[in-house]
């Protein structure tokens, strides 16, 4: 109960991740992790208390004498705090109470060590350099009962097993994120609305269009055919690789969209293939205006504007009387 | 599941569907939509609504926040006690219509919400209950 | 709200300014029909800048507008549909509806188009 209620006032890393109360239980479970474990757990804390400052000590001189693991504590300052940090986690792990808050606070832990890319196997590494250091002095606590010492060490390593299971899943909720943010990103810049001359729009397509991006498409479209007071547009889909029916419908939508704002849509860079696939899936494409190429649907659509495109030369030619 | 207090809108007479559009609007605002999910939504309002007046004459549209799986949207449920649909299948195509409409109503509020059901029983009434979640912002 | 209807040379503008009733919808289209028989008018605009929202009653009232104007003589285009709409329209399966009503950007374009086709109709009347 007292759980509960911490969790309703944190809303956090927990949430985000969506590990919720049942969710740590069903882990818990999957780790055959008890009431037994806790009890355990807890018999272990003075012993924990009486070696900590020694197992911290030997395990960052441990990492000091690697390359990689100085590299992330150039200042003396910085390394003390992170090691008493470190002895009350060590102590942590023995004070029972693994509930809501407990993941909490290790998922906060990840998420520090993943924004200062600490590499998972230093990590990991830190956890085995625990693992084998406890289960000495456990051997030495119970010199008679190895058992009781063996007992004792599998509980810390289901608990261990817990957290680092958070830890890893902290990294890659990170990655993912980042992910997703550049996926958004590229989806920004991978769908250019060009103004080519006054009234004249050229959207080329380029890639895979799933809905969500025709969505994005279709409204930067219509937003920037009236900003721009564009009243034809070419949109050229030789970059997309398939257009089927679902896609073809999208296109579909978006002409009829722009012309009812009173903007003609030019469709250029259908192939064969994909013209021959859409008459085939039934796909009515009898209300669009489509031209072969890009080229051809920028003369179509300057005649339309009543643009005449005249060369250099001529206009010379003309401006000089002869 | 819902944030704040729903809203209740009483629906009788065509201007009755103007403020329900609008007050759809304003809630949808706060609950983060982007400009043209706000129109759709609107959009799609208007027509159970219209569909409430023309056949129920009068009903109640409630509109309420939800929340689910970190991701926010809005919940419309419309509830008419008119003579009810007999055939659900019938009315939910395009272009199927009694009251001389394009008979686009029902089956074009599917397609702009997410979520859509409805229930009717003839001689006590239908409901529309419609779900539309936000996008993230792009 | 009644729509104000606006006469300028041979057309008609109507300005609607906020969301219309469905008993607007069909005072806008007699009040059209009735003035475009009483000026004689080659064209109507109906801008709609203003509009967030446009249903399939909204759409099947233009499109009767247009239709009866027509018939009255007079070409009719709807000004101002914003993108947000539009899409809206479409998505709702109106785009059919609206097939044969014709569609300009804003007043400006209106006047153009209209300009543009009252002069094609002039010039194919004397030609047949």
């Amino acid at each position: 109960m007292i759980e509960r209620a911490e969790r309703a006032i944190e809303p956090s890393l927990t949430q985000e991740m969506e590990i919720t109360g049942e969710e740590i239980e069903r882990r818990k479970a999957f780790l055959e992790f008890g009431d037994e474990d806790v009890e355990r757990l807890m018999s272990m804390n003075e012993l924990a208390q009486q070696y900590a400052d020694s197992v911290i000590e030997a395990f960052y001189r441990h990492l000091l004498s690697f390359e990689e693991g100085r590299a992330f504590f150039p200042d003396p300052a910085l390394l003390e705090r992170v090691k008493r940090k470190q002895k009350a986690y060590f102590v942590r792990l023995t004070q029972g109470n693994y509930g809501p808050q407990y993941v909490e606070d290790r998922l906060r832990i990840g998420l520090l060590h993943e924004r200062i890319n600490l590499p998972t196997k230093l990590y990991l590494g830190m956890y085995n350099f625990y693992l084998r250091t406890v289960a000495s002095y456990l051997l030495e606590a119970y010199p008679q009962d190895s058992k009781k010492a063996f007992g004792l060490f599998l509980s810390l390593l289901k608990l261990v097993f817990l957290d680092i299971n958070l830890a890893i899943d902290t990294y890659i909720h990170k990655r993912e994120r980042t992910l997703r943010l550049q996926q958004e990103a590229i989806r920004e810049i991978s769908t250019p609305v060009l103004q080519l001359r006054q009234g004249l729009l050229i959207l080329p397509i380029i890639g895979v269009v799933d809905s969500l991006r025709a969505l994005q498409l279709t409204e930067q479209l219509l937003r920037t055919i009236r900003s721009n007071r564009a009243r034809v547009v070419v949109m050229d889909i030789t970059g997309v690789p398939v257009v089927d029916s679902k896609v073809a419908n999208h296109f579909i939508q978006t002409v009829e969209a722009a012309r009812l704002m009173g903007a003609t849509v030019i469709l250029t860079g259908l192939s064969p293939a994909i013209a021959r696939s859409l008459v085939s899936l039934g796909v009515d494409l009898s209300r669009i205006r489509t031209v072969g190429d890009l080229q051809g649907g920028i003369e179509e659509a300057d005649h339309l504007l009543g643009y005449r495109v005249v060369k250099g030369e001529e206009l010379d030619a003309r401006a000089r009387p002869a | 599941m819902a944030v704040a207090a729903e809203t209740r809108v009483p629906i009788a007479s065509e201007a009755d569907i103007v403020a329900a559009r609008q007050q759809v609007r304003a809630l949808a605002a706060q609950v983060g939509f982007s400009p043209t999910d706000l129109v759709l939504i609107a959009t799609a309002i208007s027509e159970v609504a219209r569909n409430i007046v023309q056949y129920a004459r009068r009903g109640e549209i409630t509109l309420s926040p939800i929340e689910q799986s970190n991701r926010r949207g809005i919940l419309i449920i419309a509830r008419d006690e008119g003579p009810g649909i007999p055939d659900l299948e019938l009315a939910m195509q395009d272009g199927y219509s009694t009251g001389g409409g394009l008979g686009l109503g029902l089956p074009g509020a599917r397609r702009l919400m997410d979520e859509f059901a409805i229930t009717s029983e003839v001689g006590k009434g239908t409901t529309v209950t419609m779900k539309k979640w936000a996008r993230p912002h792009g | 709200m009644a729509v104000p209807i606006l006469r300028q040379g041979s057309y008609l503008i109507a300005s609607v300014q906020s969301e219309l009733t469905d008993a607007d919808w069909v005072q806008l289209g007699d009040g059209l029909a009735e003035q475009v028989g009483r000026h004689r008018s080659r064209g109507v605009i109906v801008d709609v800048t203003a509009l967030e929202v446009m249903d399939s009653f909204a759409a099947r009232a233009l499109s009767t507008i247009a239709s009866m104007t027509r018939l009255r003589g007079a070409e009719t285009v709807i000004v101002g549909i914003q993108p947000e709409v539009a899409f809206a329209m479409v998505q709702l399966g109106l785009a059919p509806t609206l097939v044969h009503i014709v569609t300009a950007l804003d007043l400006d374009d209106g006047f153009a188009l209209l300009d543009r086709r009252t002069r094609e109709d002039a010039e194919g009347g004397r030609g047949g």
